[in-house]
């Protein structure tokens, strides 16, 4: 065995701003996959069926093809069909944020269903509009029961991330392989940041049943 | 003043209620009893549009409501109801569970709806309830909040489905005495229920359902006392 994680000290500066580079998309991502993934649950249970169908579609797609494939047809097709020169962060962002939408609407989906439809005619007969039944009454408990699956889309995301390094967005994993090419070992770059993705994912679980916790308190 | 003419409901191939009419009059108490499956719930969910009569008209105060063009939420908010199972929201404590639908629906400031669902939570003797959360509470407790939202919104009728058929027996006089004492304030109520004596004791006319058909309504002397159809008299046999 020979390791050396002396002569990856100089870089480890480069690499932590990958931490930063990472989460910058990954966070992003998040968001727009929460949200628009909320919107395409709630299409799923209208009785409207062309928001219905859109909603099946979509998913059915995102869920359908490979991740690294969609991230490739966003970076590669979008600049050769319009001409506008996407950005690997917007790539990465878009491809994250609509594939986590189309996983976290179906766990929406799942949560409100599982909502006792009681709670729905209790709103609807104290008068409450489709709205702020959703919005106050029915999403917050839909969301509390769905928290575990949640933080689980959120790990995973987290960790596919790194796929975004095969269109050099120069996140941590890409940060590790250009390092490694550097000094000619690719092992103990690997290594630290395998264990900063660790670190991440753990401190995102803490989090996870932090809010959980809290969540609970009604129980 | 409510006023159902010949409302019909059919689920699938199965009609579950058959040309039902009858008026409840303001401050009139009104208890529906029958068989189980005879639709006692069916007709009192048509009168605030949960469901939707197939056929037939409902009118409260003369307008029609059962017209397509009338917004089942304007209805609704004059309509109070209470569930056999209290759907109480889970994630507000008691007082945020009173409160939710003046501040929302009715456009209540804070202080206000929580002055008056002060009010509502001692009258129901749940004063020192109000930041617990349902989950915290018996089943007739439950059952007193589930009251005190409905009535937070002012409605002008209550509608209660079987408000005591999940209760623990020991619990059932403590939300029965509640409603007993609401009935005496004046308010239109429509009570669906298995208690036989509150039916009676409650009651200024009593409905009795069975196969979805109104088969007969009458005062409650009369009609615990002389049943005169033989679905009635069989019935009141199985349950007295
Ligand atoms: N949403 C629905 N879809 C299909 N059938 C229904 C629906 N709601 C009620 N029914 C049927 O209608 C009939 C009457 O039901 P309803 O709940 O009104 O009876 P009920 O008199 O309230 O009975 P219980 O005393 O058991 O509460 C039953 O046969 C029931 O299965
Ligand atoms: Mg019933």
């Amino acid at each position: 065995m020979n390791l050396d994680f002396s002569q990856i000290v100089p870089y480890i500066p480069f690499i932590l701003e990958g931490i930063g580079a990472t989460l910058k998309f990954v966070s992003i991502s998040i968001v727009m996959g929460f949200v628009l993934g909320t919107l395409l649950a709630l299409c799923k249970i209208t009785k409207l069926p062309f928001l219905k169908g859109f909603a099946v579609f979509y998913t059915s797609m995102f869920r359908g093809t490979p991740l690294i494939l969609q991230l490739m047809i966003i970076y590669f097709a979008v600049p050769q069909l319009t001409g506008y020169d996407i950005t690997a962060f917007l790539s990465a962002v878009l491809a994250f944020g609509l594939n986590s939408a189309a996983y976290i609407s179906e766990i929406i989906r799942g949560g409100i269903q599982a909502v006792d439809r009681g709670q729905t005619e209790a709103a609807e007969a104290l008068g409450v509009p489709y709205k702020p039944m959703m919005l106050n009454i029915i999403l917050p408990q839909a969301f509390k029961n769905i928290l575990p699956a949640m933080m689980n889309e959120f790990i995973t995301l987290t960790k596919e991330s790194a796929l975004v390094s095969t269109i050099g967005y120069l996140d941590l994993m890409r940060r590790a392989q250009v390092v490694g090419s550097d000094i000619y070992r690719s092992f103990e770059p690997l290594i630290f940041v395998a264990l900063i993705y660790w670190v991440m994912v753990y401190l995102l679980t803490v989090a996870g049943s932090l809010v959980e916790r809290r969540l609970r308190q009604s129980d | 003043m409510i006023k159902a003419d010949k409302i019909t409901k059919v689920f699938g191939k199965n009609t579950v209620l058959e040309e039902i009419s009858t008026t409840v009059h303001q401050g009139e108490v009104v208890t529906v009893i029958g068989p189980s499956g005879s639709g006692k719930s069916t007709f009192l969910r048509c009168l605030n549009l949960l469901e939707v009569p197939t056929s037939g008209e409902i009118f409260m105060n003369n307008n029609e409501i059962t017209s397509s063009k009338v917004n089942k939420l304007e209805i609704r908010k004059n309509i109070g109801m209470v569930f056999q199972h209290f759907h109480l929201f889970p994630h507000m404590t008691v007082l945020e569970n009173v409160i939710y639908a003046p501040q929302k629906v009715k456009g209540l400031d804070k202080s206000t709806a929580v002055e008056s669902a002060k009010k509502l939570l001692a009258k129901v003797g749940l004063t020192d309830k109000e930041d617990s959360y349902p989950n915290h509470l018996s089943g007739g407790q439950k059952q007193r909040v589930a009251i005190a939202r409905a009535l937070a919104m002012e409605p002008e009728i209550m509608l209660f489905d079987e408000p005591t058929s999940a209760l623990d027996p020991e619990m059932v006089k403590e939300v029965l005495d509640v409603i007993k004492d609401l009935a005496k304030t004046g308010i239109t109520m429509v009570i669906v229920t298995h208690e036989m004596n509150f039916a009676k004791e409650v009651a200024d006319r009593v409905l009795f359902l069975d196969q979805g058909k109104l088969v007969e309504e009458g005062k409650p002397t009369d009609f615990f006392q002389n049943p005169q159809s033989s679905r009635a008299k069989d019935f009141l046999d199985k349950v007295l």
